[in-house]
Parts: structure tokens; C-alpha cells; sequence
């Protein structure tokens, strides 16, 4: 329908085009003596007030969450160790300045506040958190074959002399055998040879070929990038996996915290991008999530997220006006993403926060009032995150991709007109053959987004090509995977009586990424 | 090289891929899962009982057309036992309506529904054209989309039916998902995805089409080679909108199952409990028993904005100030006539065929 056949067009007034910036007052609104520096939603702020300003939208988002819950404390104590990921980008580098100087500034400087004749409560605020604070930096450099940039990230880590312990981690961790046993999960044998067969729209496992037992992480994680259908799994993939790393070193950790540097701009890239990737279900996890580990793995963790008040553009202001070095374009995600959700909104986002500049807070303000419509039934293995059932159902009903479930339905003229009875009940038939062998599929235990992730195809693919030596019959899969998984009941589908391997391959159906451009392949 | 075999049927020759899955089927199957997809959306929501009248929203383009025929074939197919009316609305748009009318007229007899038209001079005494003159190409949408709700519900009432189908489709719910986040519209954004709504006493309405891709929609009138009206209205939409827009095609082109998994998305959450608590309750206008969020609908504070030649006095709040300082409201301007809920019988006489 023409867009105007929508009535839902009266609101537009809120978004109509605005100047930043009236560009009528000069003073600062805080103070009312200093000249105005930066503009922040409307408003002119000198440099003195603007730091304080930063610092409070700051603790009001983080200071609710440290204490955990029981009665109201007056001294801020959380219930375990501090873990802080780190990118290296804008948002993170003022993450890691506001961290340091506001809970673990040196004497000095606390010295000098209190001369200055401020009675400043930092003193009781040290100790926080248990222990020394852990910065962990993901290095994806694999993810892109560039050069790791660990060593700049702990350069800057290491800035803050004596605050914090600096702790890279490895993208390809997420396949190491040896990273997961330190993280507190064990493998039995029998599980590290367990794959994804990803020819296979089921999302069924395979288990035990040899090389994908065998091979270094780094062909895994490369393996397992090549093997994903479109470049937004490819970006979503570095996402989760990286996610779910910090979640497992900082259980690992015994933290109760893991900040994240996710700014207000980068909070809405994540909300909307989510969105369009199917993870509606769980959108107020991008703001503020909780994350449960497996008994005996570490405490319940939140994953805070201090700067998402701040735009973008105050964080720019804040390394700028500080000094602060960031690692420059740190991802290949910021340059080399196109035809990725992702980075096609963030692209948007951008865009629209230069003529629209109230977007940007609407969007998390608006995510901020969802919740999901039902309870989740679980976390998604992948993502770590809640769920719910009946994907499958739901995807099954809105797009017919198959004959084979559709045998009540199909008879007389509801049938398709053009197969016989024979035919049609030819093609449903496989079904039972079918359901005989895919027991054992990864689907169930994945959450809308993820499932659309390993199946959801595109006429772009993502050019990668698998690593020698890998089948794409048996793609590794993280580890925090293969173990639920290897000890769910459905494991024993994979050795018969006598314990003895089998594996299940299968053809491929269809050609499903053909390269024919254009949906009408001939015309008559 | 050896023509593809369709991956829904393994015998026909395959003559389409779907943009909606990807897969390349026959000409037969396209039509068969696209005809089976608006079924089951049917059957799942329970939109309809038998015996049920129900008017599909008209507008002589490919959406309402498309949809005029699945439902026909679809009522005959399955027994839906449906009374099918064709319902258009005439906004007053030279050059534009008047000729799509001319296709839904030509649609009237190619499908056999009885048609009714009803006219925005009728109900509000403005025709677009009228209303673009004095407001300019800025919020004209606005006006056109606040005063077609109430004119397809009130054309609905006429006809004595009990449902609406329009023809919304995926991309259009979709769109609406991304737009109702952007401007912060909890309200809207709660019910976009709802395949029916109904307000206290208005007509059931829902969209038959929310999972169908346009692509499909155009694809499927292109193979039955229905007759319908390509013309985009000639009042382009708003900036904001067109920013929507053009971000979801990049979307969809980058991974094709991006407008579903947004309408996933969509139905996944809600707004929480605490806050649907602080929204609006409905009520009905005062002035012309319409449903109602104020004591005046959008519709009659819009037309007291044009008849007082203060147009913005339904757009902004500063432009409804003004002309709440100016006065109360004359006697004389034109208003729009009492809602009457709908009886069950038709209240006038349907347009006979030309
Ligand atoms: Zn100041
Ligand atoms: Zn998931
Ligand atoms: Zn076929
Ligand atoms: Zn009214």
C-alpha cells in the first residue's frame, strides 16, 4: 500500500528537522558564567560542567545495579569482582576513564579534592568490588586476518598504573579446548568431535570427524565464520561469540559486574539492528541483562552498560578533552560490513542522528518500555540469552518451504492443482523418513534470532571460503555449545548399542544458493 | 544448461525464486503457498465466522487488488462462507484516485463484489486537492490518513459490515515496526503487529496480508495478470517515513528474511504492564461519536483546523493553542455527522455496476 494509506503519520511533528543548536546562547546552562563548549540535546555546556554532567548520567545508570538486592545500603558493595570489556573504541575508552577515576582514583588525587576543600565520598567508595578490577580485550583479529591490536589495548590499560589487570582473550577461544577448561567447563572425549552440519536446514549435528576434532582454534573459528549463509551472521557471529566470551571469563572470575562501554548511540544501533535480525524477545537484554552461569561456574553476573545516557558524541568530547588515546577503527566491522544488518543500520542511525538528532534517545526510551510477551522457556545455547518456544512452528506457518508437513491439508481442491494425489502424498511422506534421523538438531535449543542467523539465506553470500581439511557436514561449534549438548539424552541418538560412532550425513536437498540474480527465472 | 526443477513440487519447471524464502519453484506452487500463507494467517488468527459481511479496503492498487482476488478464491476454496464487499474510499485526489477508481469499478465486475464509494467531500466537505491548497505538501498525510480510518470505518457502517480487510502488507507492518520505535509511539508501536484490532465500537479490522512480501503481492498479480492501478499518490509521503522506507530495502536486500524476522520481532514484546497503565484510555468524540483518545477525535480537531483556516491547529501543539486562544469553536463550520455503529443490516443502498 502507498505509505500515506498509514494514519500513523500524525506523530511526525515530533520528528520534524531541528537545529542542534539555536545558536542564541553563548553561556553555559549549568553554571550561567562560563561560554558554552559543547551542545548536548539542545542545551550549552561549558567544559567544567560538562565532565560532572557525563559523570553523573554516568552513576545514575550503574549505581542502582552494584548492590545486590536485600535492603538499601548506604555504601555501594557488590557481591563479587569487577570485569570490564574493552574494545579500544570511543565508547569504551570513556568507560575505562570514568571506572578508574571515579572508583579507583589514586590517593593524590583524592588528597587534592579534599584541599580544595570538597568533602569528596570517595573514600568510601574504594572497594567496591572485590579484588582488582579485569579488563579483558577480545581480539578478533582472526575474525579478519588483520594484525592484533592487543598490544595497544594494553598500552592503554596499562596507563592507569596498578588499577587494573589486563587479560586479552582470543576470538578462536571460543573453540580452545584449553580456554574452556579454564572457564570451569569440561569436555568429555566424546564431545569435542561434535559438528554442525550446516548443508542441512534442520541444523542437525554430526559428530566425530577427525580434522574438525583436530584442528588449531583459529581454523575452527574461521571455519565456522565461512560456514554462515549471510554477512550479517557473519558480523552477528563475532557479536555473540565475543558476548558470551566476556560472560564466561567474568563468571570465571567470580564477578558480579561486566561493564560494557555500549554508548547511547551505540545502544540504539544495537536495539534496531537487533530488531531486524529477529531478536525482539529479548531487546531489553541490549540495555540490561542478566546472565546465570551453569552451577559451580561463578555467580549470577549483570552486564551493565554506565554510558548508555551518554551519545556518542559527549564520548568523543570526553577522550578529546582528556587526552585519552582510542585505538582507531579497531573492527573491519567499521569499514568492510556492507550488506551486513548491522552495519547498514548503524550507517542509518547515524545518518538520521545528523538531521534527526532526538532519534537516537527515542529509540532506547522506547525499548526501555518493552518486555517480551511471554515468559521465556530457556537461554539460547548459542546467544546465552532467554527464549521462547515454538520458533519452529511460527516459521513453518508464515513460510512454506516444504510439501512434507502439509499432509492433513493437502487433499482435494486444497491440494495444489497441479499434483495428483499420488504425488502430493509422495512428497509428504518423506516427513516420516525424515523425522527418524534429525532428533538430533541444534534448532530446539535456539533462540528466534540465532536459528535465523545459521539458516537465513541471502543471494550474497559471504564469500568466505572453509579452511582445507573441513567439511561442511561437520562445522565446530563454540564450546559452551558442544557441552550441554554432548550431555543432553539426545547424545546417545549419536552411538549405537556398542558405543560405536555413526555419523549422519546427508545430501543436500537443493541448490539453495544459486546464483541466478532476479526472481522470475523465465518468462513462459 | 538443464532448466531447474521447482524444490516444492520436484516435477514442474521452476519459474520464480521466492524473495520471501529464496527457494525457486514453479509458477503453480508460487501460487498455491502464496494462496495457502494468507490461509493459514486466516485460520491462525480466527479472523472471520461464517456468515460474516466483509469489505475489503479498495484503493485500485496492487495490494487491495491482489487481495480482492485471494479472497474471493480463498472464501470459495476453503468455505469460508463469507459475504464479500468491495470498499473504496475517494479522497478527492485529481489525477490520481479518479483513475485508480476506474480500476476497482472495472474490479467490481471482474470479481462480482458490490462496491461502495464513499467521498471525503461527502463526510468532511474537503477533497484532498481542497485540503493540499491550504495546507501545503507538508502534513498533508496527515490529514488524508486520520480522515481514511474514520471514512472506511463510517463506509463500513454504511454497508452494514462487521469486518475490514486491508491490504497492509509484511513490508508495510514492518516498516511501521521500525517507524513507531524511531518517533517513540508505545501506543501504535503495542498493536502495529495485532492481525485485528477493534476499537470499543468500531469495525473489526485486520490484514490478511501481514506476512505476504509486496515483491510477492506484485509478483502474484503479474502472473494471474490482474488488472490493477500502478500510480504512486501524487502527495509523496513524509521525509521521515521515506527514511524508513529506503532502510528496510536495504535490509530486505541484504538478508531477505530481515522483513518477517522484524515482524518476529514485533510480536515477540510489549509494552510492560507499568507503563500501558499511564497511556490514554479511549473514549468517543464529542463532537461526532467517533472513537477517541481526546473529547475531540483527530479527525474533527483536524477539520475545525481547516475550516478556521488554522490548519496546524491539529498538527502542533503551539498551532492548537493558538486556536484555542482565538475563540471557541464558531457555529457555523461544517462538521463531520453522528457515528452510527453498525446495525448489521446495510444502512444504504450499494453503487449498482456501471
Ligand atoms: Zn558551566
Ligand atoms: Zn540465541
Ligand atoms: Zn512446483
Ligand atoms: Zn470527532
Amino acid at each position: 500500500m502507498s505509505s500515506c494509506d498509514n494514519p500513523n503519520v500524525e506523530q511526525d511533528s515530533l520528528m520534524t528537522r531541528r537545529k542542534k543548536y539555536d545558536g542564541k546562547t553563548k553561556a553555559c546552562v549549568k553554571c550561567k558564567e562560563n561560554t558554552g563548549h559543547v551542545v548536548i540535546r539542545h542545551a550549552v555546556y561549558c567544559k567544567s560542567c560538562f565532565f560532572p554532567l557525563i559523570e553523573a548520567r554516568f552513576k545514575k545508570s550503574l549505581e542502582p545495579t552494584i548492590n545486590s538486592s536485600g535492603p538499601r545500603r548506604k555504601t555501594l558493595k557488590a557481591a563479587g569482582s569487577l570485569v570490564i570489556g574493552f574494545s579500544g573504541g570511543i565508547g569504551s575508552r570513556t568507560l575505562l576513564d570514568l571506572v578508574a577515576k571515579t572508583y579507583y582514583a589514586p590517593r593524590e588525587v583524592d588528597e587534592e579534592k579534599l584541599r580544595g576543600g570538597t568533602n569528596h565520598p570517595r573514600n568510601k567508595e574504594q572497594g567496591v568490588w572485590t579484588g582488582k578490577p579485569i579488563v579483558c580485550f577480545v581480539d578478533t583479529s582472526s575474525a579478519f586476518s588483520n594484525t592484533s591490536l592487543v598490544e595497544e589495548a594494553r598500552i592503554i590499560v596499562e596507563s592507569y598504573p596498578g588499577v587494573f589487570d589486563f587479560r586479552p582473550i582470543l576470538l578462536e577461544d571460543a573453540f580452545d579446548q584449553d580456554w574452556w577448561r579454564k572457564v570451569g567447563g569440561d569436555l568429555s572425549e566424546s564431545a569435542s568431535g561434535l559438528g554442525l552440519d550446516i548443508t542441512d536446514q534442520d541444523l542437525r549435528l554430526s559428530y566425530a570427524s577427525t580434522s574438525t576434532s583436530e584442528c588449531s582454534p583459529q581454523t575452527a573459528l574461521r571455519a565456522y565464520l565461512a560456514s554462515l549463509p549471510t554477512r550479517t551472521a557473519f558480523y552477528n557471529a563475532i557479536q555473540t561469540l565475543t558476548r558470551v566470551l566476556l560472560l564466561q571469563t567474568a563468571a570465571s572470575e567470580n564477578a558480579s559486574h561486566l561493564l560494557l562501554g555500549t554508548s547511547l548511540t551505540s545502544l540504539s544501533v544495537n536495539l534496531i539492528s537487533g530488531i531486524a535480525q529477529g531478536a525482539g524477545f529479548s531487546v531489553a537484554e541490549e540495555a540490561i541483562e542478566e546472565w546465570t552461569p551453569e552451577p559451580g561456574c561463578g555467580m549470577k553476573l549483570k552486564v551493565v552498560r554506565p554510558l548508555r545516557d551518554v551519545g556518542m558524541k559527549e564520548c568523543a568530547m570526553w577522550t578529546y578533552w582528556h587526552n585519552l588515546n582510542v585505538i582507531p577503527s579497531l573492527n573491519a566491522v567499521e569499514n568492510n560490513g556492507r550488506n551486513a544488518i548491522h552495519t547498514l543500520t548503524r550507517d542509518f542511525i547515524f545518518g538520521l542522528e545528523t538531521d534527526y538528532p532526538a532519534t537516537v534517545s527515542t529509540i532506547a526510551r522506547t525499548c526501555a518500555k518493552l518486555a517480551p510477551k511471554e515468559t521465556p522457556s530457556g537461554v539460547c545455547l548459542l546467544c546465552q540469552r532467554p527464549t521462547h518456544a515454538e520458533v519452529q512452528a511460527w516459521k513453518a506457518q508464515i513460510s512454506i518451504r516444504t510439501y512434507h508437513d502439509a499432509a492433513s491439508a493437502v487433499s482435494g481442491n486444497t491440494r495444489p492443482p497441479h499434483l495428483t494425489e499420488n504425488e502430493i502424498a509422495s512428497l509428504t511422506k518423506k516427513t516420516q523418513d525424515d523425522l527418524s534421523t534429525s532428533s538430533n538438531t541444534l534448532t530446539p535449543f535456539l533462540c528466534y534470532a540465532c536459528h535465523t542467523t545459521l539458516t537465513s539465506r541471502s543471494s550474497r553470500g559471504t564469500t568466505l571460503t572453509l579452511p582445507p581439511g573441513i567439511s561442511p557436514t561437520n562445522i565446530p561449534i563454540p564450546r559452551w555449545i558442544t557441552q550441554p549438548m554432548a550431555l543432553s539424552p539426545q547424545r546417545s541418538n549419536f552411538l549405537n548399542a556398542d558405543g560405536e560412532v555413526f555419523q549422519s550425513l546427508k545430501q543436500t536437498p537443493e541448490d539453495l544458493k544459486s546464483r541466478i540474480e532476479g526472481f522470475i527465472l523465465s518468462d513462459e | 544448461m538443464p532448466p531447474k526443477i521447482c524444490v516444492l513440487c520436484e516435477k514442474s519447471k521452476a519459474m520464480v525464486k521466492r524473495p520471501k524464502t529464496g527457494q525457486i519453484v514453479c509458477r503453480d506452487c508460487f501460487f498455491y503457498v502464496f494462496e495457502t500463507e494468507v490461509h493459514n494467517t486466516i485460520v491462525q488468527s480466527k479472523l472471520f465466522n461464517p456468515g460474516d459481511r466483509v469489505a475489503i479496503g479498495a484503493s485500485g492498487g496492487k495490494d487491495s487488488t491482489v487481495l480482492a482476488y485471494v479472497m474471493k478464491t480463498l472464501n470459495e476454496r476453503y468455505q469460508y462462507g463469507l459475504e464479500l464487499f468491495l470498499l473504496s474510499i475517494d479522497e478527492g485526489i485529481t489525477g490520481y484516485r479518479d483513475d485508480s477508481l476506474e480500476t476497482v469499478k472495472r474490479n467490481q465486475e471482474q470479481y462480482d463484489m458490490p462496491l461502495k464509494i464513499l467521498s471525503y467531500d461527502e463526510l468532511y466537505g474537503w477533497t484532498m486537492d481542497a485540503i493540499v491548497s491550504q495546507v501545503g505538501r507538508k502534513n498533508n498525510c496527515t490529514f488524508c490518513g486520520v480522515f481514511r480510518r474514520q471514512a472506511l470505518d463510517r463506509g463500513a457502517a454504511m454497508l452494514g459490515v462487521d469486518h475490514i480487510v486491508t491490504g497492509h502488507n509484511a513490508d508495510d507492518i514492518a516498516e511501521t515496526v521500525l517507524m513507531n520505535i524511531m518517533r517513540g509511539d508505545i501506543a501504535r508501536l503495542g498493536r502495529c503487529t495485532a492481525i485485528c484490532t477493534q476499537g470499543e465500537d468500531t469495525i473489526r479490522r485486520s490484514k490478511p496480508f501481514k506476512y505476504a512480501y509486496e515483491k510477492e503481492i506484485v509478483m502474484y498479480a503479474h502472473f494471474k495478470k490482474l488488472d490493477y492501478f500502478s500510480t504512486e499518490c501524487i502527495y509523496s509521503p513524509d521525509a521521515y517515513r521515506g527514511h524508513a522506507r529506503a532502510f528496510l530495502k536495504d535490509l530486505e536486500a541484504a538478508r531477505p528474511s530481515a522483513i518477517i524476522d522484524i515482524i518476529h520481532s514485533g510480536e515477540a514484546f510489549e509494552v510492560r504492564e507499568e507503563i500501558k497503565a499511564t497511556q490514554k484510555i479511549q473514549q468517543t468524540c464529542q463532537r461526532c461519536g467517533y472513537m477517541s483518545s481526546n473529547t475531540l477525535c483527530k479527525a474533527c480537531t483536524l477539520l475545525e483546523g481547516l475550516e478556521r483556516g488554522m490548519a496546524n491547529s491539529g498538527i502542533t501543539d503551539k498551532a492548537r493553542k493558538k486556536l484555542d486562544a482565538a475563540g471557541p469553536t464558531p457555529d457555523n463550520i461544517r462538521t463531520i455527522p453522528f457515528f452510527k455503529p453498525p446495525s448489521g443490516s446495510p444502512a444504504v443502498t450499494i453503487d449498482v455496476p456501471l
